[in-house]
């Protein structure tokens, strides 16, 4: 019985070495990933992956996450000097996965051509947002924008409404805006970029201070934002990645989301890491998601379809429905126009992402105290 | 090998076992205590290229952030001594001297708030306290306030988080040490007109001093190194969150170095404050087992249904996150209502049925700790006790030092340490599991110590000079003599080590192994992960382990409550 299994095994393997098919060999037992998406949406994606590596490599893949900030997975990575303890990194701004790039510390990506060529090169005007690494150094997952989240009740008790940027300077918003950081949260970092691109460095950080003015908490994480927003804690939350507040929809909680104009739509960039323990479950992993069933999947938790062919759509009542209801209607970032001010080329240069975060810490961070007291 | 040979001239009746035993006590001290922090020190001193600079230091020390952090972090770690002391001490002394109804359940539930590990505390606190807590919704929908009241987000909020946990810490510091004050002393005190107050400052306060001392020290470094309670409230201008937050960033190497710097000068301060309470905290002061029966008095009624009601009233407060994690880990969507509206059993499902590897590494990780624990700590106390061999003042001012040193210093200490793969293996030791069950050992060895040490003192040496005098070796008398005798204060200072290990979150979080994660790192990465509810649940399973081990460490204890600190 042993014995057939092995030349069954055996014959297979050779059938697709001859054919061509090098991606259908087994992937290793183990899988880890690094990433700032949250557990909302890389658990369900892992579990889903397992089962997918099950039934198709009949492989018990052990999967676990790190969940990281995108600029501390970004540190972690630089200090693993390619010797990572992780596959693959996933999410957060693109510019932080170029720069990896430069260090040589990714991999190429590896996904059938068809399935990479979907994938449009980039989204927004007036400045395109890249999609995915023309030297394929990295590949863009999903889309979802960082946008705004209020808890309802309060909002309406405070007699304020938000549908764009400059509502969250209201004053009688004084103590109830949660945000982040932006040398801990990509999200908030891209944010800061958005507002300080638009206005220019001084105005924009004029603004920023402003914000600061109301703000109640800068919260260790950008998960914990609409965490405290939905508990009731703060009224509203900045920088907040839709699946985010959707998840929290989903958790049972009453919350609204706003998508704000300009706001930064990110690709959830994904990227193997050079050296990875376990690179053909890195590449497998990648091929998921991009594929019909991983774009479905995530698309039931609040995030967009990375290519124009899939669009979010479930029966009525489903997640799909919902959260299509919840972020304003629409079924992909394909169908509307998307604006974009943030340009790559200079929030990605090192130097400007120290400057930000410099900034930040030094003008409004230790400074906090004194700007509320304003 | 060296100081072997030289052991054996000096000692020239120790058999080379014994001596090769004390030497690999020696190697595991070298190995996971000095040579952790000697690198420590060793990055914080040199720039990225190894070249020795006293810039670090310069620029810590001239930035005024940090001045700012550092002496917040002093101001809270003082303010939570003063007002630990105040519950503390009254707590203590009503336990002790006095009689009233339910006595014997208040000196059990007192401890109880130990139980707590870090961020399930404040998350309880903010569910119930916080602005959109249980008091505040309520005080806005029913009391017409318009603003809810801040009773959480700031300093004052971890110094109450701080206050409500530690205290029993100083309790049972001073039940110790007042356990050990002779009646006979106060009545002679009496007898020459010396009361109330002024009997107090004569007799009792010098003679707790010691016990007080050491209670002191451990609120004042457990506050110090806390970096999870004031993250959650908003604080980050604390040296221990300056620490954590500089040192997970990897980004900004300027600021990743001055982490490694705050974390060496978290360790110098616990080192020179451990010199300054040195002559109160060394092991031999406080390691008395001696207790005598305290004569209480029978309070009036009055005073009696006072007593109660404070007791209660601190309890109370003390019990609020036990309130707010019960409810919240059942409860679904609870947001701006007293309490949730809609319950489930989801969130423990999924923290023990669909993930059970955070309650199973919890367990086994703290029993091997517990088991190095004893391997290391029982061998320690007794060459301090029972041998003349040389460095044996040294093993016990360092297992004190463990006790004074920061958890998120050694943990940081152990990045740098293990970083590389050790000489003739490939792989280094962060990153292997094996690691997280270290440094807990290595954290928790000053209470196995201790409670070995105590329980060695009450076994008299002549059982073991009957048993040598009859040719068993030291190694023979020690297994067939003395363990029986003492097994009892082992486990009771063992079970301690578990239940502080299970708790640990400042290492462990620094060290954590992907696919290894402790229930405390599981807290934390569900609570900043945004699911809550699962890390209420995780912390609620947590506080129930905790409870049971205290329960049966109360029942080998017995009454002798302070019995546990050793």
């Amino acid at each position: 019985m042993k014995r057939f299994a092995v030349l069954t095994a055996l014959s297979v393997a050779i059938f697709f070495c001859l054919t061509g098919i090098g991606s259908a060999q087994a992937i290793e037992n183990e899988f880890y990933l690094i990433t700032p998406v949250s557990k909302d949406v890389h658990d369900p994606v892992l579990k889903a992956f397992a089962a997918y590596a099950k039934k198709r490599w009949n492989v018990d893949l052990k999967t676990s996450a790190m969940p990281q900030g995108t600029p501390v997975a970004y540190g972690q990575i630089l200090e693993w000097k390619g010797k990572p303890r992780a596959d693959v990194f996933w999410g957060g701004e693109g510019t932080l996965f170029d720069n990896l790039a430069k260090e040589g510390l990714l991999e190429k990506v590896q996904v059938p051509d068809k399935m990479w060529n979907e994938i449009p090169a980039e989204i927004g005007k007036p400045v395109g947002l890249p999609l995915k690494d023309p030297k394929k150094f990295w590949v863009g997952t999903m889309l979802e924008p960082y946008g705004i989240i209020y808890q309802p009740k309060l909002l309406k008790r405070l007699g304020v409404e938000i549908k764009d940027w400059d509502d969250l300077l209201n004053p009688k918003l004084k103590g109830q805006i949660a945000q982040c950081t932006p040398d801990r949260s990509s999200s908030s970092h891209a944010s800061y970029e958005v507002i300080l691109q638009t206005y220019g460095w001084e105005k924009g950080w004029e603004w920023l201070r402003k914000l600061a003015a109301n703000t109640g908490i800068f919260t260790a994480r950008s998960r914990d934002v609409p965490n405290v927003v939905s508990k009731g804690e703060f009224a509203v939350g900045f920088a907040v990645p839709s699946y985010m507040a959707f998840a929290e929809v989903l958790n049972g909680y009453d919350v609204k989301y706003v998508f704000p104009k300009n706001a930064y739509v990110t690709p959830e960039p994904m990227a193997v890491l050079k050296g990875a323990p376990h690179p053909k479950a890195a590449h497998a992993f990648i091929e998921f998601l991009l594929s019909e069933e991983g774009q479905k999947l995530v698309s039931a938790m609040g995030v967009y379809p990375i290519t124009p062919k899939y669009k979010v759509q479930g029966p009525a009542g489903s997640n799909q429905e919902k959260a299509v209801a919840f972020t304003g209607g629409m079924r992909s970032f394909f169908d509307i126009p998307v604006g974009n001010v943030y340009n790559a080329d200079t929030a990605g240069q090192k130097k400007r992402i120290e400057e930000v975060n410099s900034y930040f810490r030094k003008e409004i961070a230790e400074k906090h105290k004194d700007i509320i007291k304003k | 090998m060296k100081k072997e040979g030289a052991g054996s001239r000096i000692l020239p009746d120790a058999s080379p076992a014994g001596l090769l035993g004390y030497g690999a006590l020696w190697a595991f001290f070298i190995v996971f205590l000095i040579y952790p922090l000697i690198r420590l020190f060793y990055d914080s001193f040199t720039t990225d290229e190894g070249v020795f600079t006293l810039a670090n230091f310069h620029s810590f020390f001239t930035d005024a952030f940090y001045l700012r952090s550092l002496m917040n972090s002093m101001l809270l770690g003082v303010g939570t001594v003063i007002t630990t002391s105040i519950i503390g001490i009254a707590i203590a002394f009503l336990l002790l001297r006095y009689d009233f109804p339910g006595r014997r359940l208040f000196s059990y539930l007192t401890i109880i708030p130990m139980i707590m590990p870090p961020l399930v505390g404040v998350m309880g606190f903010v569910f119930i306290l916080g602005r959109a807590g249980t008091v505040n919704v309520i005080l806005q929908d029913y009391c017409g306030f318009q603003q809810p009241v801040n009773f959480m987000y700031g300093i004052h909020g971890v110094l109450l988080v701080e206050t409500l946990h530690l205290f029993p810490l100083m309790t049972l510091s001073i039940v110790d040490a007042m356990g050990k004050i002779s009646p006979s002393l106060d009545e002679a005190a009496e007898s020459v007109g010396s009361r109330g107050l002024r009997k107090f400052f004569d007799i009792t306060f010098p003679l707790t001093t010691p016990g007080y001392v050491t209670g002191a020290l451990l609120v004042f470094i457990w506050t110090f190194a806390d970096f999870a309670t004031p993250l959650v409230v908003g604080i980050d201008d604390l040296l221990a969150s300056q620490a954590y937050l500089n040192i997970v960033q990897f980004v900004d190497r300027r600021l990743f170095k001055m982490g490694i710097v705050i974390s060496a000068i978290m360790v110098i301060l616990a080192i020179l404050f451990l010199i300054i309470a040195k002559k109160y905290v060394s092991i031999k002061d406080y390691s008395s087992l001696s207790y005598t029966q305290i004569e209480r008095k029978r309070l009036s009624t009055p005073l009696q249904a006072g007593a109660v009601a404070f007791l209660s009233f601190i309890l109370v407060f003390a019990f609020i996150p036990y309130f707010g994690i019960a409810l919240d880990s059942f409860g679904k969507g609870w947001a701006l209502t007293p309490i949730p509206v809609k319950y489930t059993l989801q969130y423990f499902e999924r923290v023990s049925v669909e993930t059970p590897k955070f309650i199973l590494n919890s367990l086994l990780y703290s029993a091997i700790s517990v088991m190095i624990c004893i391997a290391v700590g029982v061998p320690v106390a007794w060459a301090m006790l029972r041998t003349r061999l040389p460095g044996r003042e040294v093993l016990d001012s360092l297992t004190t030092l463990i006790l004074a040193l920061p958890g998120t210093g050694i943990g940081i200490a152990y990045m740098r340490a293990f970083r590389e793969p050790f000489p003739f293996m490939s792989i280094a030791l962060i990153g292997l599991w094996v690691v997280i069950p270290i440094v807990l050992a290595v954290r928790r060895l000053p209470y196995t110590v201790r409670g070995t040490f105590s329980s060695l003192l009450i076994v008299h040496r002549s059982f073991e000079e009957a048993a040598e005098s009859v040719g068993a070796t030291k190694m023979k008398t020690f297994r067939d003599v003395t363990l029986p005798l003492i097994w009892k204060g082992v486990l009771t200072g063992s079970l301690y080590s578990f239940i502080l290990a299970l708790q640990e979150a400042s290492a462990t979080l620094l060290l954590v192994v992907p696919g290894h994660e402790m229930m405390t790192v599981g807290i934390f990465n569900f609570y900043i992960g945004g699911s809550v509810n699962e890390a209420a649940a995780l912390g609620f399973i947590l506080i129930i382990l905790g409870a049971a081990c205290l329960f049966l460490i109360n029942r080998l204890a017995g009454s002798k409550m302070g019995g546990v600190f050793g």
